[in-house]
């Protein structure tokens, strides 16, 4: 208790002293890493946790910026952009917070109502199904013009993402996750990811264990959509795909299966991307960051298969105890 | 061992120190942001070319109010988030103004936080006419609009070729082409009525299978005079390829998008025949501006341009240099000011003005012909807007 | 819809014919590396995209018949199959299958990246000689001499890889390895030598499918692999992604629902081709989660 107080105290004070010190740029990448480690956390519920290969965030994602980039959206505005939208969102206008926790639970509806047939595939073929969901709602806010502008997309939306918001939900995301998996939720799903017939036999609803999940992590995945849209200010079909959800596995992957792990793995890509761009900018040889990341991920994959942190977690009050004895 | 470090250490600081003020002393920074990996990086790879031809000459030239130009070039890996942090990051290393991309998704994520900070934002190729509007006072465009180009067509084809029937093929994966079929539609529908348009049909950026489209084609009676197809650089060869190969032998009509190599070489020769294109200059065009800048990129980079989006970049970067010799001043709003009386800049793709408060040039269009894979210039139009 | 007559649906379900060829050699690379040591590789269709431009460098430099470049861009795949392999897979191979999931999306960034800094982004024209170009007409069906090509010699490689996997020693030691790695070690088989064998010879056939994609639709780029490396791993699944009939099947099923979701959709309705595509690419997971000639054990609780 006294450790989460102080971790929240540090973390708040760090974002206070950056909010002041940073300039523009190095504060929205800061916002930046923040949303990436809301999104590898909230994965790591699937992906690390329960042993479910989930490609699909970036659906959730699209959903959660596209719903909650419309809710802030003023309404003589969205009377031209987009006006096929029934009347009561035409005339809607809700406060940031508000807009991004609705795009966050239909996030989780959606999750709930394809995760309840697909999930009972496993491995590669959860991957390739959703997969597919990905794509499925890339094509459906591409031809659905009136109400998403199509391939144009949303912009001009409003920059409501500041430090303190990315801040408060790191903090509710990380702390949500922590305590699922320190319940009885979480063991579950740690068994079934050990062995799903056992954990089965052992009387554990493999359905509800599975859902759970996927639907936490979308509602997260959808939160983090909402604040992505309010940070870049402009958002396509072709912004939450593919090669999104790829950067995801690969931050879990790198970091390893624990929280610690997908957080470490989230801040490290991102940092590793915007520390290599001068370079780039200094030899003309653009692509350079990718390949050095991917060499730097082919390292680490076969030196620390397991991810940098594996499976262990920092145990935030043996952290603090340490540091009082050293002092 | 010892002496090595202080030796380098005050090498290398002495580099740091003289380096970097002789650089802040006489230069003016100029942001370029485009695609240069990624799905994008086609179009927007031969952009950046263009402005760093430009921004050598007239270094070579002596720079501008006694400071050479440096260009700040990032990468965005076709990636709206890179376009945010990208953009971010020019503005903080305090650029005068800013350049880039070659389609409106980018533009949208990028110049909003240019216009924030009043600085000018110059795209070199994306040709959404109501960009400006959407952005502010500080968004300019090289191109003309897609509405110019596309009632260029409309007209060329009703009055040139005597076109009365056409069908429309539409990329629906891309705000260029949506927007360009559509004001193709407004304006032929107005020349012709509704009926006109005998099918709309769709496809998708990185199709490669048309065999569907050209059986609906084939199968209408009447037939159309024409088809006018909106695509973009990297599928326009395989279509025509396909549409040629099925025997359909009307012609082929469409935008900018038609300008590049491809165009010609996937077809080839033989059936590369009789299609239409509007853009912003003819490659062949005698005009020592257009001939030097070929010869002078083919010196540059080891190859001709790719495509018009080499030229557009090279025109914004002169563009900008020529605001900043009118304003007398590399401030941006100053910089902003002078571009915004542009009147008459004699670039490679075409001559450019700013008329009216409008940030979207003035500019006539191009009509080239292509015949037996041989492009061909036909006119220069101006539109009735 | 006057468009529909029967020699309309023959030329389609020609030109799926086509399509499913190329996937089909594309999806057997891919489910013959997945059958024995259970990774997916999305570098798979990179290797596609070096086949084409090997392709490419071979046909504007030999000016020699097509059956050499194909022969030799068939061995620039099998050494490339190797170097990977070799370089990249084995030093994972004990990790657990994601470890190798995303290293194949690193080696797909390198070749892709390289790709664009040595070859620039440009699409490329990829000409063949016109005596390919020719065009058959058979009844109401027309299609060039190259496709007839294409689908012979897919067919020929599908059936004699058939033939080599059930008869010969090497291939029956692969069909070992894929049913259990630690059993045909303990049998004496040299396990090493078959994931190579098995690596060179799926690449070989991405390779190979290069150069037919490049001789079909007359272009290539670096970043051409993607979209046919996701195509051939959602075909391998839709068949079975453990067999190489499966993926065979796979890779037709899906040339044919493309290619005829667009012909027999309303071209308003065109643009959800790829949402149509993948539900039913969920539909069949669900009904059959097995891919259509898999073994149900792999893939449910």
């Amino acid at each position: 208790m006294i450790a989460g107080i102080y971790t929240l105290v540090i973390l708040g004070g760090i974002s206070y002293t950056m909010e002041r010190t940073l300039n523009d740029y190095h504060l929205t990448v800061v916002e930046f890493l923040g949303i990436y480690v809301i999104l590898a956390v909230s994965l790591a519920l699937t992906n690390s946790f329960t042993g479910l290969f989930s490609l699909g965030h970036p659906a959730f994602m699209a959903i959660g910026a596209y719903i909650s980039a419309i809710l802030t959206f003023p309404p003589i505005r969205k009377a031209i952009m987009m006006p096929a939208l029934p009347h009561f969102l035409a005339n809607m206008q809700l406060p940031f917070c508000l807009a991004v926790i609705i795009g966050g639970v239909i996030a989780a509806l959606s999750a709930f109502i394809i995760g309840f047939p697909v999930l009972r595939l496993r491995g590669h073929y959860l991957a390739v199904a959703t997969i597919g969901f990905m794509i499925i709602v890339q094509v459906l806010i591409t031809n659905m013009n009136s109400l998403t502008r199509g391939p144009l997309g949303i912009n001009g939306i409003y920059p409501y993402t500041d430090i303190w918001w990315v801040y408060i939900w790191v903090v509710v995301t990380v702390y949500t996750v922590w305590r699922v998996l320190n319940s009885r939720f979480g063991r579950a799903m740690l068994a079934i990811r050990e062995d799903e017939i056992a954990a089965e036999s052992l009387g554990i609803s493999l359905t509800y264990f599975k859902l759970f999940p996927l639907v936490l992590g979308a509602f997260f995945a959808g939160v983090a959509g909402g604040l992505w849209a309010h940070l870049v200010t402009a958002i396509t079909p072709s912004s939450f795909s593919l090669p999104l959800a790829f950067l995801l596995v690969v931050m879990l992957v790198i970091g390893g299966k624990s929280i610690t792990g997908a957080i470490i793995g989230a801040l490290l890509i991102g940092i590793v991307s915007e520390l290599l761009r001068p370079l780039e900018m200094a030899t003309q040889m653009y692509g350079l960051t990718q390949i050095v990341t991917a060499i730097g991920l082919l390292a680490i994959l076969i030196k620390k298969p397991g991810g940098i942190a594996g499976s262990k977690e920092i145990n935030l009050v043996s952290l603090y105890k340490s540091l009082k004895v050293l002092r | 061992m010892r002496r090595v470090l202080v030796v380098g250490f005050v090498l290398v600081s002495m580099l740091l120190v003289f380096g970097g003020f002789g650089y802040a002393g006489g230069v003016i920074k100029i942001g370029a942001l485009y695609n240069l990996t990624g799905e994008m990086s086609s179009i927007d790879a031969p952009a950046l070319n263009g402005v760093k031809l430009a921004a050598k000459e007239v270094n070579e030239k002596g720079g501008v109010l006694g400071k050479k130009i440096r260009i700040i070039a990032i990468d965005t890996k076709t990636n709206q988030k890179e376009c945010a942090t990208a953009a971010r990051q020019l503005l903080s290393e305090g650029v005068v103004a800013g350049i880039g991309y070659g389609d409106t998704t980018y533009v949208l994520a990028a110049a909003p936080l240019f216009q924030k900070k009043h600085v000018p934002f110059i795209t070199s190729g994306a040709t959404l006419p109501e960009l400006p509007k959407m952005i502010g006072n500080y968004m300019f465009l090289v191109p003309f609009g897609d509405n110019v180009q596309a009632y260029a067509m409309a007209d060329f084809l009703y009055k040139d070729l005597h076109v009365r029937r056409v069908i429309i093929w539409t990329n629906k994966a891309t705000d260029y082409t949506l927007a360009l079929s559509k004001y193709f539609k407004e304006r032929f529908t107005k020349l012709t009525g509704k009926k006109s348009i005998l099918l709309e049909d769709f496809f998708q950026t990185g199709d490669k299978d048309y065999s569907a489209q050209i059986a609906r084609v084939k199968a209408l009676k009447p037939q159309p005079d024409a088809l006018f197809i909106s695509s973009i650089p990297d599928d326009i060869g395989i279509i025509v390829k396909q549409v040629r190969e099925a025997g359909i032998k009307q012609p082929i009509a469409g935008g900018d998008g038609y300008d590049t190599p491809l165009l010609v070489k996937v077809p080839g020769p033989k059936l590369a025949n009789d299609i239409y294109y509007t853009t912003h200059q003819a490659w062949d065009n005698p005009d020592p501006v257009v001939q030097n800048f070929i010869k002078n990129y083919k010196r540059m980079f080891g190859h001709e341009p790719e495509n018009a989006f080499a030229a557009l970049g090279y025109d914004a970067l002169m563009l900008v240099v020529r605001a900043i010799k009118r304003a007398g001043s590399d401030n941006p709003a100053a910089i902003r000011d002078a571009l915004a009386k542009e009147k008459g800049y004699h670039g490679v793709a075409g001559t450019i003005s700013y008329k009216n408060g409008s940030r979207v040039p003035q500019k006539a269009v191009a009509i080239m012909k292509v015949e037996q894979g041989k492009i061909k210039f036909v006119k220069m139009v101006m539109p009735n807007m | 819809m006057s468009f529909l007559s029967i020699g309309y649906i023959l030329q389609q379900v020609a030109n799926g014919f086509i399509l499913g060829s190329i996937y089909s050699l594309v999806a057997i690379g891919f489910s013959m590396i997945f059958s024995i040591i259970g990774l997916i590789n999305f570098s798979h269709g990179d290797i596609l995209m070096l086949g084409a431009f090997s392709a490419l460098a071979f046909i504007t430099a030999l000016h020699g018949p097509i059956w050499v470049v194909f022969g030799m861009v068939g061995v620039v795949g099998f050494l490339i199959g190797i170097a990977i392999e070799r370089v990249a897979f084995r030093p994972i191979r004990s990790a657990p299958q994601v470890t190798g999931f995303i290293t194949s999306l690193a080696i797909s960034s390198l070749i892709e990246n390289f790709g664009i800094l040595v070859l620039t982004a440009q699409p490329r024209s990829f000409n063949i000689p016109d005596y390919l170009n020719g065009l058959l007409n058979v009844g109401a069906v027309s299609f060039r001499v190259i496709d007839a090509i294409i689908v012979a010699l897919s067919t020929t490689i599908v059936i004699s890889l058939y033939m080599y996997t059930k008869y010969t020693r090497m291939g029956m030691a692969m069909r070992a390895t894929a049913q259990n790695i630690d059993a045909s070690r303990l049998m004496g088989i040299n396990v090493n030598r078959v994931i190579m064998i098995a690596f060179a010879i799926g690449s070989s056939l991405a390779a190979i499918a290069g150069l037919m994609w490049g001789a079909k639709f007359g272009q290539i780029s670096p970043l051409m692999g993607f979209l046919p490396g996701l195509k051939a791993f959602v075909a391998a699944v839709i068949g079975g992604i453990r067999d190489i009939r499966g993926a065979v099947l796979g890779g037709y099923v899906l040339g044919f629902s493309e290619v005829l979701f667009v012909g027999l959709l309303p071209p308003d309705m065109s643009g959800y081709r790829d949402a149509f595509v993948f539900t039913l690419l969920i539909v069949i997971l669900l009904i059959k989660p097995e891919g259509m000639l898999g073994r149900e054990e792999e893939v449910i609780k």
